[in-house]
């Protein structure tokens, strides 16, 4: 295949502002740099910004945002939820479906009959289509229209749903596949059978930017050293887990600790915890920046991550991680790093972050190498080399077993 | 924590071996009883589901349930979030708790009957499972090795 000159991204929602989540964020940031490159790139995604109510709230049709040509397509509104979550149940419970109802349950997720039928018109004109992350049935019926020329950005987690009959066949279909980390690709490479060619890490990149590690302190009125989390608060984010953690951590230590939240969703505080815990809500990237840089940790404790830009941004402000060791990827990332901890269970918890606020010298060696780290793996130049290198790279014949 | 065994050198740092040490003074402490707290099982409730897959998953399930089964009510702190007039509510909330021990305390110790009960019953259980599963382990050892004796004579 030739060198990919038009490329066509595909995302069920366009990451403008700030509350949406890591996958759009990453394919906005590589369509901006293939763009910058010198490649043709038009962006298709929904009217969508809610990712609870798919509601269609921006105008349909092709607007110029920065360098990129972004097209919006109507969200179906005739999804049938009530199928889709009986069988999004059975999957995630674990309970008996068959490969009829993970169709039914694609079909009633989020799709856009209108950008389907602009692929069907016109996908020819595009050398490649990037698409993801892959648990939307837009994203899954997209890469199955022309399977040789999609290149799939799947943000893959090791959760229920990545175990069904069609998602395999999507991830072994697919001509390329683009993940976020090492680890990300062997989790894909456990589940499925995918030639190892066809794959590539690329992720996406960060550049260094300037922080003021006492201006989140001084603002809020914070005495005592802190430990942040940056992101979504929900259950499947892990952070009632952080909430409980902090406040056994305080209640057997007595250390003074403060635990600070910056980004968007309810936080559910006992009367005890309150006092100790700042919720900044929706921040300015520059207030998160020296939020990070600030923190004595910078704790993940999601278990379904397939980069967390957060911790890479962590780094980046020189404060070292503290993430859970159940995420195959997390754990990784601090392995190659250097730069972070990880704990199973409280007990674990308990004692590395004990270490990383008596031993300063550990926790300046951690924060050093991960901000190293960062810089040589994950600088744009480099994201974007592999980036490249993966879209003109020709994809192999695709294998027709599912395993 | 101790401090690790080795220095931090020029070439950075090796964090297997800061969390294989973290495991091991864990692995200590644990044996020592350190962690026999009702607040760790409590906070432990919100990761139970990344620890299903453990082998030692049940253990430390039980070990939670241990901590957690036998509610006390009596050391229940009574606080008022609203600081105008907090002393007041206290004292109001105190009195009305003075009225309601009364009724509460014979629901209260059926509960921490019925979860005494729950908690033997389940550790009845999880011991004869692992008895069993242990018989079985050796008498399949047994019987493997029985197989390639006979083998081995033809």
């Amino acid at each position: 295949m030739s060198t990919a000159e038009h490329i066509a991204f595909i995302c069920p929602r366009f990451a403008e502002g700030g509350t949406v989540g890591g996958a759009e964020t990453l394919l906005r940031a590589q369509a901006d740099h293939a763009a910058q490159a010198g490649r043709k790139v038009s962006f298709l995604t929904t009217c969508a910004k809610n990712h609870f109510t798919w509601e269609n709230e921006l105008p349909a049709g092709t607007r110029k945002i920065d360098d990129l040509d972004v097209t919006f397509f109507p969200v179906d509104q005739d999804r049938d939820i009530e199928a889709f979550l009986k069988t999004q149940n059975a999957i995630s419970r674990g309970w008996s479906y068959s490969r009829d109802d993970e169709q039914v349950w694609l079909k009633n997720s989020v799709n856009s009959r209108a950008l389907i039928e602009h692929l069907k018109e016109k996908g020819d004109q595009y050398d490649r289509i990037i698409l993801g992350p892959y648990l939307f049935g837009l994203v899954y019926f997209a890469a199955m229209l022309d399977p040789q020329r999609t290149v799939l950005v799947p943000c893959l987690h090791d959760e229920a749903f990545a175990y069904t009959q069609s998602i395999a066949e999507m991830f072994c279909a697919a001509g390329t596949l683009m993940f976020n980390t090492r680890a990300e690709q062997d989790l894909a490479c456990r589940l499925y059978e995918i030639a190892p060619e066809k794959c590539h890490v690329v992720g996406m990149g960060l550049d260094s930017f300037p922080s003021n590690p006492t201006a989140t302190a001084r603002a809020h009125g914070i005495e005592t050293p802190y430990i942040l989390y940056s992101g979504r608060r929900e259950p499947l984010k892990g952070t009632p887990l952080l909430i409980e953690y902090f406040a056994t951590f305080r209640e057997r230590t007595a250390k003074g600790l403060h635990l600070v939240f910056t980004g968007s969703g309810p936080i559910d505080l006992s009367s005890q915890v309150e006092p100790f815990v700042t919720d900044l809500g929706f921040v300015t990237e520059q207030e998160k920046r020296d939020a990070m840089a600030g923190a004595a940790c910078f704790c993940q404790p999601s278990v379904n991550e397939s980069l967390s830009i957060v911790i890479l941004e962590a780094w980046l402000a020189g404060t070292p991680c503290l993430v859970h060791a159940r995420s195959d990827v997390m754990r990784e990332q601090c392995r190659r790093s250097n730069g972070g901890l990880w704990f199973a269970n409280y007990p674990e918890f308990e004692e590395a972050l004990l270490l990383m606020l008596d031993n300063s010298k550990i926790r300046d060696a951690l924060a050093q190498s991960g901000r190293h780290f960062v810089e040589e793996e994950y600088a744009w130049s480099t994201v974007e080399k592999r980036m490249l290198s993966a879209l003109d790279a020709a994809p192999p014949t695709p294998h027709a077993a599912v395993s | 924590m101790s401090e690790p065994a080795f220095e931090i050198g020029a070439d950075g740092i090796d964090v297997d071996r800061i969390v294989a040490e973290i495991q091991a003074t864990v692995e200590a402490k644990r044996a020592r009883g350190e962690y026999a707290d009702p607040g760790i099982a409590r906070a432990e409730l919100q990761n139970l589901a990344n620890l299903k897959d453990e082998s030692e998953f049940l253990s430390f399930y039980l070990e939670c349930l241990r901590q957690s089964a036998f509610v006390d009510i009596n050391d229940y702190e009574i606080v008022e979030r609203r600081r105008a007039m907090s002393g007041v509510l206290v004292s109001f909330k105190r009195l009305i708790w003075k009225i309601l021990k009364f009724y509460t305390y014979r629901l209260w110790s059926q509960q921490n009957q019925v979860n005494g009960l729950l908690l033997t019953a389940v550790e009845n259980l999880d011991n004869q499972y692992r008895s069993r599963i242990k018989e079985l382990e050796e008498r399949v050892h047994e019987l493997e090795g029985r197989g390639a004796d006979s083998s081995d004579s033809v």
